[in-house]
């Protein structure tokens, strides 16, 4: 290789390379630094939550009863709550994502996945707005329509599938044809009891855990459809299309194929509804009344955990008694709300490594 | 063929539920816009002739079967001038074309026949905002009071009892938190990311376990932390140690938009880390492996490569973290977030930026005047617009970051293939 002598000497010249080695090991150094100091205080900012809550309950002298008494309401209320949301997002969102991962049209899957992520990103305090001001008169005076159309609308569907079932030929686009339907639908029924002039169920407070429970369960349902559509594309093609090739219809190739391959993954679903509704705080502040009474009549108002950590923390002195039974409160919701997602995150990876071998 | 017959039964109760699901999406969406956008829109003035002679002139704010009611000139201060009219009550209602409403700089309105017949403010004269005719104007007068109504919302103060007026501090407030978030958790996330991506040891096995541990803990909780740990700890330590002379008030002892960004940042910092480490192991290897072989260390590799190459999936991050900073209100409630902040905390008097002062927030405002407004019937007009406008705030940011993570993802794309 014809190199000039002259520089090729000072390129390997043992000094030059020296410096340049130094140069590049000081900047690795000084690069890695930076990454372990950041690592740390993210993982001591992350710690801090846990170590936080326990050293605040470390002057410990026990909880007068009034307290405890206060804590049990406290925890009935989320859980009422939690229970209607439930209700309400997982049977809607898992039903949501067997359409969409088995019968739905491939473009209108395009569109429907977006937009449940759209509602995802919607504030929730948005939500509950809706809820306070325009969903609460509506129900002052509709929970005999709710009741109704809970009972009517499936009725309805089952009698249109049996009537026209068989003839619709793509029913991938069924949604949209049925959209119009539904509204139809509320409307309807919602004039009929205006029309009537009585209020057949009163509910005894408007803000009550019904209300809750339709708005916190429009803020569960993405969570639960993301969560329950990812197990079910997760089962092999293969698997339902040897079901179709059997002869199974599609209902036939779900209910043996799908839901016992993915039905975990649509527990995993579930558990991470039921965290999400659990520690939600916006929705269940502004439609829940924040009356703290027990029980489980649905149509009362409550009081749930979060909700009084937003009210009543603020202005709580430091130490007092209240103030440790609400740092109890809030590392009770942070346990309960890990351990559920611990929960179905565990469900989901042994669901991944039972269906990821082969790739779908 | 029952089971043909079971297979369309089915099809449809999940085609309903997947109906009922985009019913109500499209429900909030068009709930929204609609009541978020109705408030701006000129209303007519209406003339109630009663039968025991009096004469009412006024905007009509709500009616049911039985009644309407009126909101009249209100003289003395805002929110005090409804009137209930039994609607048996009523011989006449007319929209006189010379009716004029006068805007007061606190947010009251003045209604009268003509600009001579406007009542006089009584005692402390207000600046006149602007005289508007919406019974005479045409259309496009209308769309132009729209228009200027809209901007004055998005552009102005608030009056001092925050029931009219614009959203411009909290506006500023939930964009200058969001910002200073995304300044707090990025660097942190990527340096936590990279660490997981090159290290396998018991560091990273912590970080990981803890990462997943809080990636789902409610948002509330995060602010019992900020209240307790920055707050009360940290702000008052600093309180102690370098405001000691002004110290019965507390500076950064009591919640301000530092100790807000702060609880953010740790709040996203989960999603922002899960999401840069799958995308920097997303990098493919033949990447790595040519950087390897021309003799570049693993760390040069990662830092001149791979980090760049990973852009898209730094941004994908950022628009995670924006997505769930700027909804989160309830952690805001207990780390400084007011009904009505006297100061900015973004102004023009060094240095411009200040930590320490409290802020307010659109989704707060939302809250505010939904459940705490002194006037409802103005409260929850005023509600949904701000929910509108947060919802547009948040689009607006995602969408930027989306549309620029696509540019790159362009550019990054003969990499990826």
């Amino acid at each position: 290789m014809p190199v000039n002598p002259a520089t090729y000497g000072l390129l390997l010249s043992p000094d030059l390379v020296r410096a340049a080695a130094r140069v590049r090991r000081r900047r690795e150094r000084v690069r890695g630094l930076l990454v372990s100091a950041g690592t740390a205080l993210v993982l001591a900012g992350l710690l801090a939550i846990p170590l936080f809550l326990l050293a605040g309950l470390l002057p410990w002298q026990g909880l007068p009863d009034d307290a405890w008494r206060r804590l049990g309401v406290l925890a009935a209320g989320s859980l009422r709550a939690a229970a209607c949301a439930v209700l309400v997002a997982v049977p809607l969102g898992v039903a949501t994502a067997l359409f969409s991962a088995h019968f739905c049209a491939a473009r209108l899957r395009a569109w429907l996945k977006p937009a449940l992520e759209t509602l995802e990103a919607v504030p929730t305090v948005v939500l509950g707005l809706v809820a306070t001001a325009t969903l609460a008169p509506w129900l002052k005076v509709n929970v005999a329509t709710l009741l109704a159309l809970i009972v009517a609308l499936p009725a309805l569907l089952l009698a249109l599938a049996f009537a026209f079932g068989g003839r619709v030929r793509r029913d991938g686009w069924l949604p949209l044809w049925l959209l119009p339907l539904l509204v139809a639908a509320i409307a309807i029924g919602s004039a009929i009891a205006a029309r009537s002039g009585t209020v057949a169920i009163m509910p005894s407070s408007p803000w009550n855990a019904v209300l809750v429970g339709l708005a916190l369960g429009c803020a569960a349902l993405p969570l639960v459809f993301s969560v329950a559509e990812d197990a079910l594309f997760l089962v092999p093609r293969e698997q339902t299309q040897a079901a179709f090739a059997l002869g199974a219809t599609r209902w036939q190739a779900l209910t043996s194929v799908l839901l016992p391959a993915a039905g975990s993954g649509l527990l995993a679903a579930a558990l991470l509804g039921v965290s999400r509704c659990l520690g939600e705080t916006m929705i269940v502040l502004m439609a829940s009344g924040n009356t703290p009474i027990a029980g489980f009549d649905p149509l009362t108002g409550l009081r749930a955990v979060s909700a009084e950590l937003a009210l009543t923390l603020p202005d709580t002195a430091p130490a007092g008694a209240t103030y440790i039974s609400l740092l109890l409160a809030a590392l009770a919701l942070l346990v309960l709300t890990a351990l559920l997602n611990r929960l179905a995150e565990a469900v989901r990876e042994r669901l991944r490594r039972r269906l990821g071998g082969q790739p779908a | 063929m029952i089971s043909r017959r079971v297979d369309a039964a089915g099809t449809w109760l999940l085609a309903g539920s997947a109906a009922l699901s985009v019913a109500a999406i499209l429900g909030l969406l068009g709930m929204l816009a609609i009541a978020g956008i109705a408030p701006f829109w000129p209303t007519p003035i209406s003339e109630l002739h009663l039968r025991d002679g009096r004469v009412l002139l006024g905007e009509v704010v709500a009616a049911d079967d039985a009644a309407i009611a009126l909101r009249t000139s209100e003289t003395d201060r805002v929110g005090a001038a409804y009137r209930r009219v039994l609607k048996a009550d009523i011989l006449s209602r007319t929209q006189p074309a010379d009716a004029v409403v006068a805007v007061l700089a606190d947010g009251r309105r003045l209604f009268g026949r003509g600009e001579a017949a406007l009542p006089t403010q009584a005692e402390a004269p207000v600046e006149v905002l602007g005289l508007e005719r919406p019974n005479a104007a045409g259309l496009l007068a209308r769309s132009l009071g729209f228009a200027r109504a809209l901007g004055r919302f998005v552009a102005t103060a608030p009056d001092a009892a925050n029931l009219s007026g614009g959203v411009l501090p909290a506006l500023i407030g939930t964009v200058t938190l969001v910002l200073l978030m995304s300044i707090v958790a990025m660097p942190l996330g990527i340096a936590a990311a990279v660490y997981l991506h090159q290290r396998r040891g018991w560091g990273a096995r912590c970080v990981r376990a803890a990462v997943n541990m809080l990636a789902g803990v409610p948002s509330i909780v995060y602010g019992v932390l900020g209240l307790g740990l920055f707050v009360h700890g940290l702000g008052a330590g600093i309180d102690r140690w370098f405001y000691a002379e002004r110290l019965p008030v507390p500076t950064f002892g009591s919640g301000g938009l530092l100790w807000a960004a702060l609880t953010l940042a740790l709040l996203t910092l989960p999603v922002v880390v899960v999401s840069i480490e799958e995308g920097l192991a997303r990098i493919p290897a033949s990447l790595r492996e040519g950087s390897l072989a021309l003799g570049a260390t693993r760390d040069e590799t990662l830092w001149y490569l791979i980090l760049p190459a990973a852009r898209p999936a730094l941004l994908t991050g950022l628009v995670l973290a924006i997505a769930r900073a700027a909804g989160a209100v309830a952690p805001l409630m207990l780390v400084g977030v007011v009904k009505l902040a006297p100061t900015l905390p973004l102004d023009g008097t060094f240095p411009y930026l200040h930590p320490s002062r409290q802020f307010m927030h659109l989704g707060f405002e939302v809250y505010d005047a939904a459940l705490a407004s002194a006037d409802a019937i103005r409260g929850v007009p005023r509600a949904y617009a701000c929910a509108a406008l947060l919802v547009a705030v948040v689009v607006a940011l995602n969408l930027s970051a989306i549309l620029l993570r696509n540019r790159l993802r362009d550019r990054y794309r003969a990499l990826e293939s």
